[in-house]
């Protein structure tokens, strides 16, 4: 009864019930990923008799006497399978939780010519059982096609050139570590009892059923939780999210959400007992509705006190408004040639990362003093954040807690938030073990957060030339049954899409709803996406009212150079015009537009559309970062940072900005982050801070240490301070060289270190600027939509790496189009979710995701380090309504409502009497 | 997941003795399907018998010219196979429509026909469903009703048959072969599903214990011509919202035979006889392929919510019908 695994002869009994999956994790090959449980995803590939299968619906008991492949065993004599290489050549990844699941997909063809000539139908349905959901699917393509795209960069210039991730080798081998990539041993599992009802009142959990099942060793209930009341949301300032949350509540407020935990030797045993906990319920009335949930007598979702929750109108449902205005709107609409009005709804859609959330936590003892220390492995995006609100919920000193983060499988800002460490360190510090919790693909979808809905009214005006007389918003959004981001998200959202638009005469009235419903989070763009498909939208409808080009009404009214920023109620003022590329975004688009027409298919209506958006290179009220940058006594450099790596990047651009700096090669620099024992403090991977915040302390460490390696030199070798340089590997000066691991062995012998450290507090702020451009063919009888093609132009300041940065841009356009056409998160009348896998909530798959042409604008930045601004969230922010725009331009029809699925597209049509 | 026994199978008597022997076993084949619902808790059998190592892993001419698909035999190698790419490309390309690699490496002939409805609400145990529970209520009729049927549903049931496969095997007049405690039988495919009707948790007729041993398919005219064609809401991956499998044999511009099957729209496989009939004997141009889908879908009851569904289904059968007369006028 053996399994034959990578060539070797693994023993042991499977387990009734257990996947292949599971079996080969458990014995260690952690390169095979569980991403979903159903067979929806591919992560968990691996080859049975060589070939593919998803071992996650493969019974373990069948991989008897037959061969089992994984991705850590593809590799032949220390070489690494052609396939990994070319996704090392082509970076075919970015958070590379996927990784190995495509690399076996891909190693299961005769692949000894590559894929190069593959045509793109076969590929697409070759890989239909992969789904990634960082890279648009284009570096993955390229990976299959052998195309190379890693450079190699000399010293001192690896700013502007496109070295490789420092995690890639680990990702395509199957050896990266992911949160729950760790053998703890004597480890516990939790699982979660979660409300079947909307809103109830727990009247009582009687758990003695539960603690009997043999195994359990911890039942959790809300008497055992602190009493504090806190956000699952992470922001530098606390002050930002209501305090609206309690660890297990006696009272829930949306299916779905946590009554109990249950803590035991396996997971199954975990299971068993969250079933035989008897929980009485009183059932209240509930809201699902944001609508309703304003009305006269609507129940109220949170009953708290305003100044010590934070929450604007409780009794009202009403978590943040704004009103505010410039100018005089009435006026300005009476003084316009045209006006448009309309209203706009965007669903609730979901970050979809594959890797779901998890923590291990566990105690162990600080190597300084001794004393005993809580450690939480944890998915966040925002270590340090994890670790001060932890320390705030348990009365913790922060040096008794540590937080790490490990590779994260994606992220989106799905992981700026605590939705698992507390109640693992719970759990950890009452059974004095350790404790890890993973959410199933389910609970992602009914108990994580997702975008926030809005419903957004633009009533926007302009004279027959296209001057803007007024803009006005009236926005609702759904912030679920928490608080988390609802103001901020609120905020941002009516923020830089109209700061974008000189215009003399703006107002937002804008409120932020409670709905007993899942919770709402921060996702890419923050809230911009919702509020510019709506302003976008409009103002391409306001521009044909006008008979002019809608690229033409924009450009009119567009910021430029030397224009304030003006958005209603905006009360921060370091936000500035750091550089403008803008106007080269707008040629691109235009550009395109004036291109020959892709053929469509017979019969079909083709339209051209554009959008353009702008976003704030950094969240308001501060971004802190620290690093530090440490001589090696090999003379390589050890670089600290706080901020976490979930495939945005991040680690391959500090380590440029401090090759650069230093005068090295990217391979000198070793990068340690997102761990609260590394350095002093760091906001947290969200935002888009990562190369302007985090990146700006690198740089300033960088040229710290510079400084101090020079004084060293001339100190300990007797050199004439103002003729010493560093180069690669040396300080010279006139005719003398000093080798670094000189240097540092005199540091060393004269009893210090060479280490340098730099800080970035995230002001003042600067904007980046895209723009996309779709034309689409449109099926008049059964409402299908093709991309006929796809442009995007960004300006992204210097782009420090331009392979990372062309990422993001089609990552970001891919998430949005599954948001566009699509992606829903539906809900039924009692606002539970029903879209509980991913086979039901279609993210984009290969086939589903064009190649996007990806431009960049030649500018610089005067804020950001090198010249650079930040490019991962706002990718997505124009596509949805470039998309709708093209759709309008092709069938005469203005669809307010995302998706676009073809049902709705089919009634549009129909509606309008084609 | 619930606890259970596991029985692999020796033979088929083995097979289909141990399984009538429980009220509630079940044949486990490449468990794609199965599996995932052992683990969302839609199904608990307490005993589940293997039948993945019997031998039924052949593709076989039968002396009528037509074929004998083993129920074992692997989607993958069904879609691969000369025979079937030569032969039935509409069944060809239906496999290749549905599911991805990985998974047609995994699931059967059988296992195929055997599939479960993916409406969303049969598969979450936390919502009423007449199907996984019988009495408790359909959700979906004030629900999400956009993957619903058409056609043929009941009061009870509006769930749609996910298989990509048996729409082409419908239209085919395939033959499904079954073995069972009271001896061996073959069920038309058409015949083979049912419609929900007021006992929805019956998905087909096959009698408790007894299992598919293959399928059979009819040979065709050399002058037929099929296609497959798949309407749905992302480019791969997805079920079908509609989708249309047809076979056209056209001579001096008249219709002389023709067969049809419509998935996406009822609880089984829909053979559009009334489209059939309508156009034997019609000229093949898109007049009579829109008057033949009008008068299959005159007899259409959607929901609200599946309304669009009637027209994409028209719209795709024209479609399908103008194109397959075209290529056999080239």
């Amino acid at each position: 009864m053996t399994v034959e695994v990578n060539g070797r002869s693994l023993d042991g009994p499977t387990r009734p019930g257990q996947c292949l999956r599971t079996y080969l994790r458990e014995r260690g090959l952690l390169g095979v990923r569980k991403g979903c449980d159903a067979g929806d995803c591919g992560a968990c590939t691996v080859h049975v008799d060589g070939v593919p299968v998803h071992s996650c619906v493969f019974p373990a008991f069948r991989a008897v006497g037959r061969r089992v492949t994984t991705i850590e065993g593809l590799a032949r004599d220390g070489h690494p399978h052609p396939v990994q290489r070319r996704f090392l050549d082509a970076q075919g990844f970015q958070c590379g939780f996927c990784t190995p699941g495509f690399v076996m997909t891909a190693a299961g063809l005769d692949t000894a010519a590559g894929l190069a000539g593959t045509p793109p139908e076969e590929l697409r349905r070759l890989f239909k059982g992969n789904l990634c959901r960082c890279t648009g699917y284009r570096a993955i393509e390229d990976a299959l096609r052998g195309v190379r795209h890693v450079e190699h960069p000399q010293a001192g210039t690896a700013v502007g050139r496109s070295p490789g991730a420092p995690a890639g080798p680990g990702i395509v081998t199957g050896t990266a570590r992911y949160t729950l990539d760790l053998d703890v041993p004597g480890l516990l599992h939790m699982k979660l009892l979660r409300s079947p009802h909307a809103h109830a009142r727990v009247l009582a959990i009687d758990t003695h059923e539960a603690l009997r099942v043999p195994g359990v060793r911890l039942v959790l209930t809300h008497k055992d939780a602190p009493p504090r009341l806190y956000s699952s949301a992470l922001h530098e300032s606390v002050d930002d999210d209501p305090a609206d949350t309690r660890l297990l509540d006696d009272v829930v407020r949306h299916v779905g959400q946590r009554v109990a935990a249950v803590v035991a030797d396996t997971v199954s045993a975990a299971e068993e007992g969250c079933r035989r906990l008897a929980v009485t319920y009183e059932v209240l009335p509930a809201v699902t509705d944001p609508e309703a949930a304003t009305a006269p007598g609507a129940p109220v979702v949170h009953d708290k006190d305003p100044v010590t929750s934070r929450i604007a109108r409780p009794r009202d449902n009403v978590v943040a408004e704004l009103h505010a205005g410039v100018g005089d709107v009435d006026a300005g609409l009476r003084s316009a040639d045209a006006v448009y009005e309309n209203t706009f709804h965007t669903r609730r859609v979901q970050h979809a990362s594959l890797e779901t959330h998890g923590a291990i936590g566990w105690l162990d003892a600080d190597p300084a003093t001794g004393a005993e220390r809580l450690v939480i492995r944890s998915s966040t995006q925002a270590p340090f954040l994890t670790r001060r609100a932890l320390c705030a919920l348990f009365d913790l000193p922060p040096d008794r807690v540590r937080v790490v983060t490990a590779l994260l499988g994606g992220g989106f800002g799905g992981k700026q938030e605590m939705l698992v460490e507390d109640v693992v360190a719970l759990a950890v510090l009452r059974s004095r073990a350790p404790v890890s919790l993973e959410f199933t693909r389910a609970e992602q979808f009914t108990a994580a957060t997702t975008r926030h809905p809005f419903t957004v009214t633009v009533t926007a005006g302009a004279r027959h030339d296209g001057t803007l007389t007024a803009l006005k918003l009236h926005v609702v959004a759904d912030t679920g049954a928490y608080g988390n981001h609802g103001p901020g998200v609120l905020l941002h959202g009516c923020g830089e899409s109209v700061a974008l638009y000189r215009c003399p005469n703006k107002r937002t009235d804008a409120r932020s709803v409670y709905t007993h419903t899942v919770p709402s989070g921060a996702f890419r763009g923050y809230g911009l996406g919702q509020v510019t498909f709506a302003v976008e939208s409009a103002l391409d409808e306001l521009a044909r009212r006008l008979r002019l080009d809608p690229l033409t009404l924009r450009e009119r009214n567009l910021i430029r150079p030397g224009d304030d920023l003006v958005a209603p109620g905006d009360t921060e003022h370091d936000l500035h015009l750091g550089g403008y590329g803008l106007d080269q975004c707008l040629r691109v688009v235009r550009a395109a537009g004036s291109s020959p027409a892709e053929p469509a298919p017979p019969g079909w209506l083709v339209g051209d559309g554009a959008a353009v958006a702008m976003i704030a290179t950094i969240p308001p009220r501060g971004h802190l970062a620290d690093a530090a940058l440490t001589l090696l006594p090999d003379g390589t450099f050890a670089l600290a940072v706080g901020t976490a790596e979930f495939g945005n990047g991040t680690t391959t651009v500090h380590r440029q900005i401090a090759a650069t700096a230093l005068g090295t090669t990217v391979d000198r620099v070793t990068v340690h982050q997102s761990d609260t024992a590394l350095v002093g403090h760091d906001t947290g991977a969200f935002g888009s801070t990562g190369t302007v915040v985090a990146g700006a302390a690198v740089l300033r460490a960088a040229r710290a240490l510079v400084d101090t390696l020079l004084d060293a030199a001339a100190t300990f070798h007797a050199l004439d301070r103002a003729r010493c340089r560093l180069t690669d590997g040396a300080v010279v000066c006139a005719g003398d060289r000093v080798p670094l691991e000189g240097l540092h062995a005199a540091a060393l012998a004269a009893g210090t270190s060479l280490t340098a450290t730099g800080h970035s507090r995230g002001t003042p702020r600067s904007v980046s600027f895209n723009a996309h451009w779709f034309r689409v063919a449109v099926n008049p009888d059964t409402g299908e939509i093709r991309i006929l093609r796809s442009v995007h132009a960004a300006d992204a300041g210097t782009v420090v790496n331009p392979l990372q940065c062309r990422g993001q841009v089609e990552g970001g356009v891919a998430q949005a189009l599954g948001a566009t056409r699509s992606e829903e998160i539906r809900l039924d009348p009692t606002g539970a979710v029903t879209t509980t896998a991913l086979r039901g909530y279609r993210i984009p798959t290969f086939a589903d995701t064009p190649r996007t042409e990806v431009h960049f604008a030649v500018t610089t930045d005067d804020l950001g380090p090198f010249g650079a601004k930040s490019m991962s969230e706002s990718p997505f922010v124009p596509v949805a309504p470039a998309f709708a725009n093209a759709v309008r331009d092709a069938t005469g029809v203005r669809f307010t409502t995302l998706p676009l699925t073809p049902d709705r597209v089919w009634s549009g049509l129909r509606d309008q009497g084609r | 997941m619930i606890p259970f026994d596991y029985h692999r199978a020796t033979d088929v008597e083995d097979a289909v003795r141990t399984a009538t022997s429980r009220p509630d076993a079940t044949y486990l084949a490449g468990g794609t399907n199965l599996v995932d619902h052992l683990r969302l808790g839609i199904t608990s059998p307490s005993l589940l018998v293997d039948v993945s190592r019997l031998p039924f892993d052949d593709i076989d001419p039968l002396p009528d010219g037509g074929v004998r698909v083993g129920a074992g035999v692997r989607n993958s190698d069904l879609a691969a196979h000369p025979t079937i790419r030569r032969d039935y490309p509409m069944l060809a390309a239906a496999l290749l429509a549905g599911a991805s690699w990985q998974l047609r490496n995994l699931a059967t002939t059988g296992g195929n026909l055997l599939q479960r409805t993916r409406c969303a609400y049969f598969q979450n145990p936390a919502t009423p469903c007449n199907k996984r529970e019988p009495g408790s209520g359909c959700s979906a009729l004030a629900g999400w009703q956009r993957h619903h049927a058409i056609l043929g549903a009941s009061e009870h049931c509006v769930a749609v048959h996910p298989s990509d496969m048996a729409v082409p095997l419908a239209a085919l007049d395939a033959t499904v072969r079954l073995t069972g405690a009271h001896g061996d039988r073959g069920v038309p495919l058409t015949a083979f599903h049912r419609l929900p009707g007021d006992e929805p948790r019956r998905d087909t007729v096959l009698e408790h214990g007894e299992l598919i041993t293959a399928v059979d398919l009819p040979r065709l005219p050399p002058t037929t011509r099929s296609a497959y064609r798949k309407v749905r809401d992302r480019a791969s991956y997805a079920f079908a919202l509609v989708s249309v499998a047809a076979a056209l044999t056209v001579t001096d511009g008249v219709v002389r035979d023709v067969r049809i099957a419509l998935g996406g729209v009822a609880h089984k496989p829909w053979r559009a006889t009334r489209a059939e009939e309508t156009l034997r004997g019609a000229d093949a141009r898109p007049a009579s392929f829109r008057a033949a889908a009008e008068a299959e879908l005159a007899e259409a009851e959607p929901l609200p919510g599946s309304a669009f569904k009637t027209t994409m289904a028209r719209e795709a059968l024209v479609s399908v019908l103008t194109g397959l007369a075209e290529e056999g006028a080239r």
